[in-house]
């Protein structure tokens, strides 16, 4: 069973530096490898700051207290990829170059195997013809699928999602969504979200997050592969989860 | 692999392109035509005497007439400009970095910067001569010196707003301080730094032509002097027409480059 | 309480009649080519001794800031009188400005070719190949290369800078070897207070004709013969008075503007000055005028010669 947890949250605090107010506390949290595990809560509630936390992005700027339990080696940001709501993809850039974004940023060679590498992932998202287009010359949807090729580019284990599709049209969405479940098979999934529905098609686990400092509770998903496609049961599961997310919300 | 070419963006853009470009020179022709229709019925109307206002005809016969002599000092004067735009920006770039890296540096150079502002150019233009001569290099450092202040102060809060979504992705991806400048903090400082450089562009000659008034031998400001010396005022309306010329196509061919170069917006 | 009304009406009173006297006088506004300095000595002493009342006359003193400006405003008619230099007055009336003499402040060249005396330049021979600052005035190939050519220099030869008015500062650092359109009786002694003794070659003993440096003008059009030759008296009796009392005059000049006239350089200046004041500033010598006119057109600085009857009339 400890094979399959990737990383085990036991008692996590966070708290910015300089503040009295802990953000988050008690944070109990599995995240099983190879699986995709949602965070679903109000916007502010503080999920962003544990995803940014994780990613390695607050280290300065908070305290921390509660153990991060992992079998991966060294620090758990070097695992880390981070896909955030803005598609983040460099305007200066082509497709091709903002794919292959980390080698410019190691400073390395690009070799010919990671060339075709590049390529055959920005067939996979669909934008093989769009490869030297820069991204302004690319539609909100486009754009997102350039900074998931991005993502699986970098190769790491453990892929950390900011609500990446929110910004986009219903159907876009749902593609999307869809796509990325096939192309991130192996790797383990955090995703934030607001959600419900989002939550409930992509995750074999959620954890709702709400008050203040905020806590986590597991919620309870359906037993079906991801993506799951919209039925009665998901939608009266959506219905749940939002009565409870807004139980929490009148009540904090 | 095919040519990066960001202008093919699509055959609509493609064709509304050279309508552009057409419309907007026809525009430039239209406005010159009617300043100078205007310029000509205010010599007639007024009774304007040729050593206040030459006519434009006259003008035109001297540009015509003195094209071997304006050309010599028009290409020093040019000279001046782009030098001074090279050593403006080349500073400019170099002061926003040293700001940028050394936080502490800032409190430092800053009163400098506002300095090189505030002092106006004529009232150092003299000071710099004696120190430079009497040649070139004043009239370099007078327009780097002019352009200092806009090139600096863009380049530095471009750097400085790179959007935070940008440095998280760099840092992710375990991005050195250095990778991060040369790849994520510069370029995306570039369209700040371009209206900079616009700025620049503009306001270089007027660096270049004082200095050439407070001491030169040779360059369009000189010669605008020599003109008013000897009441050949068409002369200098000459000299001051092909200055006008060459800050305006400097321009325009500085902000198309941009464009072209610097094609996002963030 | 009634020796302030009675003080009071007498003050009142007083400003009247003076402003009634100010009323019968022709008002008069004079422009001079540069701040005021020990050229302009005649005028202060004047307007001072109330030379110009004397005659009925109002003078309005006014300092440009650029030198080619006072004659073009004579021209436009916005001031009555300038003070330009013959040089100048030759090409304006060339170029058809609208203007005459009225009448001769300085009647010899104060222009002059500086060098410092250091024993590096001592004959205009020795300026072969070396720069010379100017002060552009739109005659200096035609002086310089008359006084050049007296020692078998090509004009060609030499390299010819614009200082601008930083004419001394450019030979004192060395900026350059020599400069002209430096005053005899003012950068002379200038250099000569800051450590740099110099030497000067005059232009009227290398081949130049004589000139006068500084004239008063007024438009040809629109002049007033009487005013001008109120002036002319006016001054004629200043001229008279510094020559007869030189020290007095001095405190009367300064006494203009203490703070920025009683000075070291202005009072050595002054020394210098006083001969060169023209003794009858109303006088016309018309051959002298046409040599000088002829000199200019034969190197070129005008493109035709005015008659000297023209520009130089008898008032």
């Amino acid at each position: 069973m400890a094979d399959s947890v990737l990383i085990k949250i036991i008692n996590g605090a966070l708290r910015y530096k300089g503040e009295g107010q802990y953000v988050l506390s008690q944070v109990n949290m599995s995240i099983a490898k190879h699986q995709w595990t949602s965070v679903l809560g109000k916007s502010g509630c503080g999920k962003t700051s544990l995803l940014r936390f994780l990613a390695g992005l607050l280290d300065e700027k908070v305290d921390w207290s509660g153990s991060v339990e992992t079998p991966l080696q060294g620090d758990l940001s070097q695992h880390v990829a981070y896909m955030a709501q803005q598609d983040l993809l460099m305007p200066w850039l082509s497709v091709m170059d903002n794919v292959c974004l980390r080698f410019r940023l190691s400073n390395k060679k690009i070799t010919e195997p990671e060339k075709q590498q590049a390529t055959a992932l920005i067939e996979q998202v669909g934008l093989l013809d769009k490869i030297h287009h820069f991204p302004e010359q690319l539609s909100g949807g486009m754009r997102q699928r350039v900074a998931l090729a991005r993502t699986l580019m970098q190769d790491k284990p453990l892929v950390l999602m900011d609500e990446p599709f929110s910004a986009l049209d219903a159907v876009t969405r749902y593609q999307l969504q869809n796509l990325s479940v096939t192309l991130l098979q192996n790797k383990t999934i955090v995703l934030i979200t607001h959600d419900p529905q989002e939550a409930l098609r992509l995750s074999s686990k959620i954890y709702l997050m709400h008050g203040q400092p905020a806590q986590c509770h597991s919620f309870p998903v359906p037993t079906m592969d991801v993506p799951r496609r919209l039925s009665g049961e998901i939608a009266q599961l959506q219905q749940q989860l939002i009565e409870q997310l807004g139980k929490n919300h009148a009540s904090s | 692999m095919p040519p990066r070419n960001p202008f093919t963006r699509s055959a609509q853009s493609a064709e509304v392109k050279p309508r552009k470009i057409g419309s907007s020179l026809l525009q430039g022709v239209i406005t010159v035509i009617v300043i100078l229709a205007i310029w000509q019925c205010i010599v007639i109307f007024f009774k304007m005497p040729s050593f206040i206002l030459p006519s434009p005809g006259a003008v035109l016969q001297k540009l015509v007439q003195r094209a071997d002599v304006l050309v010599f000092h028009a290409w020093v004067t040019m000279q001046e400009i782009l030098l001074g735009l090279l050593l403006g920006l080349t500073m400019g770039l170099f002061f926003a970095l040293q700001m940028l890296l050394f936080k502490p540096l800032k409190r430092w150079l800053l009163p400098i910067l506002i300095a090189s502002q505030a002092i106006p150019v004529f009232a150092i233009a003299p000071i710099l001569m004696l120190w430079l001569g009497y040649g070139i290099a004043s009239k370099v450092v007078m327009a780097a010196l002019i352009i200092f202040f806009p090139v600096t102060t863009c380049c530095y809060d471009g750097l400085r707003s790179t959007p935070t979504g940008y440095l998280d992705l760099a840092q992710t991806m375990s991005a050195s301080r250095w990778q991060t400048l040369r790849h994520i903090r510069l370029p995306a400082a570039l369209p700040t730094l371009a209206s900079g450089i616009r700025v620049a562009v503009v306001v270089a000659p007027i660096g270049a032509v004082v200095g050439e008034w407070v001491g030169s031998s040779a360059g369009l400001g000189y010669l605008m002097l020599q003109a008013n010396a000897r009441m050949m005022i068409d002369e200098m309306f000459a000299a001051l027409f092909i200055l006008a010329l060459f800050s305006i196509s400097l321009y325009f061919m500085t902000d198309q480059c941009l464009k072209r170069a610097i094609h996002w917006r963030l | 309480m009634n020796n302030r009304i009675k003080k009071g009406c007498v003050t009142l009173l007083l400003s009247v009649l003076s402003l009634s006297a100010c009323a019968q006088n022709k008002r008069v506004t004079l422009m001079l080519d540069w701040f005021v300095n020990p050229n302009h000595g005649p005028i202060i002493v004047a307007l001072q001794q109330g030379y110009f009342d004397e005659q009925g006359l109002t003078v309005k003193i006014q300092e440009p800031a650029d030198p080619s400006l006072p004659a073009k405003l004579v021209a436009a008619n916005k001031v009555d009188l300038a003070i330009s230099y013959q040089t100048s007055l030759t090409i304006d009336v060339a170029a058809k400005l609208p203007l005459i003499r009225a009448s001769t402040l300085i009647s010899t060249p104060l222009n002059t070719m500086m060098v410092l005396d250091n024993g590096k330049i001592n004959t205009l021979a020795d300026l072969k190949g070396k720069k010379i600052g100017i002060a552009i005035a739109g005659n200096e190939e035609a002086i310089i290369g008359t006084m050049l050519q007296t020692a078998g220099v090509n004009y060609s030869d030499v390299e010819i800078i614009h200082v601008g008015w930083a004419l001394s500062s450019a030979l004192a650092s060395g900026k350059v070897d020599a400069i002209w359109g430096g005053f005899r009786n003012f950068e002379s002694n200038q250099l000569a207070i800051e450590g740099y003794p110099s030497k000067a070659f005059y232009p009227e003993e290398h081949g130049v004709p004589m000139y006068d440096e500084l004239v008063v003008v007024a438009n040809a059009d629109h002049y007033d013969a009487d005013a001008i030759g109120k002036f002319n008296k006016a001054i004629e009796k200043a001229t008279a008075y510094i020559l007869n009392h030189p020290k007095k005059a001095w405190t009367i000049f300064v006494s203009y503007s203490p703070d920025t006239l009683d000075n070291e350089l202005n009072q050595r200046a002054w020394r210098d000055t006083l001969t060169r004041f023209d003794l009858r500033p109303a006088a016309v010598d018309l051959k002298r005028y046409d040599e000088f006119t002829q000199f200019l057109f034969d190197h070129k600085v005008i493109p035709f010669k005015p008659k000297s009857g023209d520009f130089v009339p008898t008032l």
